[in-house]
C-alpha cells in the first residue's frame, strides 16, 4: 500500500494533531505525577434516595471527625444546591479523608488550590484522601452540571494553620 | 456450573452478607445517637410511583369527609390568609407533609396540631389520593380580601433570580421554579400562596420550629435572610398568579 496518496495538507494536519495529542498527554502525565491528580478509585454503592434515613450520611452523622491516628474524616452530602454541612473546618498539613455522597443527581466537588476534585455520582460514595497545605477559607464548588442552581452550588472549607 | 459462575455466586452472597451487616450496624448507630431523620419519606422509584398512582376522585371524596375544605377551600384555595392554599401543589409535597404530620416530624408549629390529628387517621393511600386531588387544580389565586404589594415583591427579585453567594443562598427559583411552580420531587409550589402563610412558614424554618427539610436546606437559607426580605419574598410569590 506504499502507493497510497496523502495530500501534503492532510499530512500537515496529521502531524499537528499528533503534536496536540502529545502535548495533552504530556500535561496529563505531568499533573498526575507532580500534582497527584488522579481519578478517584473508590467503588462503594449506596442508596441515594434513602441517604438521610440512617447510617453514615444521616443528618446527625455528617461533619468532621478526628481519628485516633490524628487524621481527619469528613463526611458530607451533596444535594441541590449545596454541600452539607455548609461550613467545615480542618487543620492544614494533616491527612484528610473526604467521604461524599449525592442525595439527588450527579454533582462534583472541587476545592481551588488543592487536588480535591471528584465526581459525586448518585448511588456511589466518593472517597478522596488528601491534605490541605494552605491555610485560609476556600469554596467547595460543584463542577458537574446538576440543574438550574448549579452555578450557585458551593459551600465553605476553612483550613486552619498548623496541626491541632 | 463452571468456576466463574461459582465465584460470582459466592461473591454475591458475601457482598449481600456484608451489606446486611452494614445495615444492622448503621441502624444500631442511629438508635444509639438517639436522633431520627427529619422525614421518613425517601423518594425511591417505588415511592414516586406510589404517589403518582393516587386516585384524585377518591381524594376529592376524602377531602369532603375529612373537612379539608373548611380551612383549605373547596378547590384548594384557602378562604382566609391563615391557612395555606393547596391548589396546584405538587403531589409529592402534599404527600410528604401529611406523612410528616403523621410521623411527628412536623410538630410544634402554629398550624400543626389539627393536621397531626387528621393525618393520624389517614393511610398512605389516603395521603396519595388527597395529594393527587389537590395537584389536579391550577396554581391558586389569592383568597378574596387578601392582597399583595407588587412593589415590595420587586425589591427581592435579585435574590429570587440570582441568590446571594456571600450568604450561601441559592436563587429561590433554581429549586422552586421561575413561575413558583415547584419542582421534582417534593420542592413545593409557592405561587399564589398567601403572604401571611409564607411569612409564617419562613419564620418557622428560621427559628427551627419547623425542621422536616432534609439536611436543613430551607432552615439554612431562612436563617440568613432578614425579616424584611422574607416579607418581600412573600409578596413576590403571592403576586405570581395575579391576573
Amino acid at each position: 500500500m506504499s502507493n497510497i496518496h496523502i495530500d501534503p495538507l492532510e499530512k500537515r494536519w496529521l502531524w499537528s494533531i499528533g503534536g496536540m495529542l502529545a502535548v495533552f498527554w504530556g500535561v496529563q502525565i505531568y499533573f498526575a505525577a507532580a500534582e497527584n491528580l488522579h481519578p478517584p478509585s473508590n467503588v462503594e454503592t449506596i442508596d441515594s434516595a434513602k441517604l438521610h434515613l440512617e447510617g453514615e450520611f444521616a443528618e446527625e452523622n455528617l461533619g468532621v471527625k478526628k481519628e485516633a491516628d490524628g487524621s481527619y474524616t469528613v463526611t458530607m452530602v451533596a444535594a441541590r444546591y449545596g454541600f452539607y454541612p455548609q461550613e467545615i473546618e480542618v487543620p492544614a498539613n494533616t491527612p484528610v479523608k473526604l467521604r461524599i455522597a449525592s442525595f439527588d443527581v450527579l454533582h462534583g466537588v472541587h476545592v481551588p488550590f488543592s487536588n480535591m476534585n471528584t465526581m459525586v455520582v448518585p448511588g456511589y460514595v466518593s472517597e478522596v484522601h488528601t491534605q490541605f497545605n494552605t491555610p485560609g477559607s476556600f469554596p467547595m464548588i460543584c463542577n458537574e452540571y446538576c440543574g438550574l442552581g448549579h452555578d450557585y452550588m458551593y459551600s465553605k472549607l476553612h483550613v486552619t494553620a498548623g496541626k491541632s | 456450573m463452571n468456576n466463574t459462575t461459582i465465584k460470582t455466586v459466592v461473591g454475591a452472597a458475601g457482598l449481600a452478607a456484608a451489606m446486611m451487616m452494614t445495615q444492622v450496624m448503621a441502624s444500631e448507630h442511629a438508635a444509639a445517637a438517639g436522633k431520627s431523620p427529619s422525614t421518613n419519606v425517601a423518594w425511591t422509584a417505588d415511592m414516586v410511583r406510589f404517589v403518582a398512582s393516587g386516585d384524585k376522585e377518591r381524594g376529592a371524596k376524602l377531602s369532603q369527609d375529612m373537612f379539608c375544605a373548611s380551612c383549605h377551600g373547596n378547590a384548594g384555595i384557602a378562604p382566609s390568609a391563615n391557612w395555606p392554599s393547596m391548589a396546584g401543589q405538587r403531589a409529592e409535597y402534599t404527600f410528604k407533609m401529611l406523612k410528616d404530620y403523621k410521623d411527628g416530624k412536623r410538630m410544634a408549629t402554629n398550624t400543626a396540631d389539627p393536621m397531626v390529628a387528621l393525618a393520624k387517621m389517614m393511610s398512605e393511600q389516603d395521603m396519595a389520593d388527597l395529594a393527587q386531588f389537590y395537584a389536579s387544580f391550577d396554581l391558586p389565586e389569592l383568597p378574596k380580601g387578601v392582597s399583595f404589594d407588587a412593589e415590595q415583591g420587586a425589591k427581592v427579585k435579585p435574590i429570587i433570580a440570582r441568590g446571594d453567594g456571600k450568604r450561601l443562598v441559592a436563587p429561590c427559583q433554581s429549586c422552586h421554579g421561575s413561575n413558583g411552580e415547584g419542582a421534582v420531587t417534593d420542592t413545593p409550589a409557592l405561587a399564589g400562596q398567601t403572604p401571611d402563610y409564607f411569612i409564617k412558614t419562613m419564620q418557622e424554618y428560621k427559628s427551627g420550629a419547623r425542621h422536616n427539610d432534609v439536611y436543613a436546606r430551607m432552615r439554612l437559607i431562612a436563617k440568613v435572610l432578614t425579616d424584611e426580605e422574607i416579607v418581600q419574598m412573600a409578596h413576590y410569590y403571592a403576586g405570581m398568579t395575579a391576573k
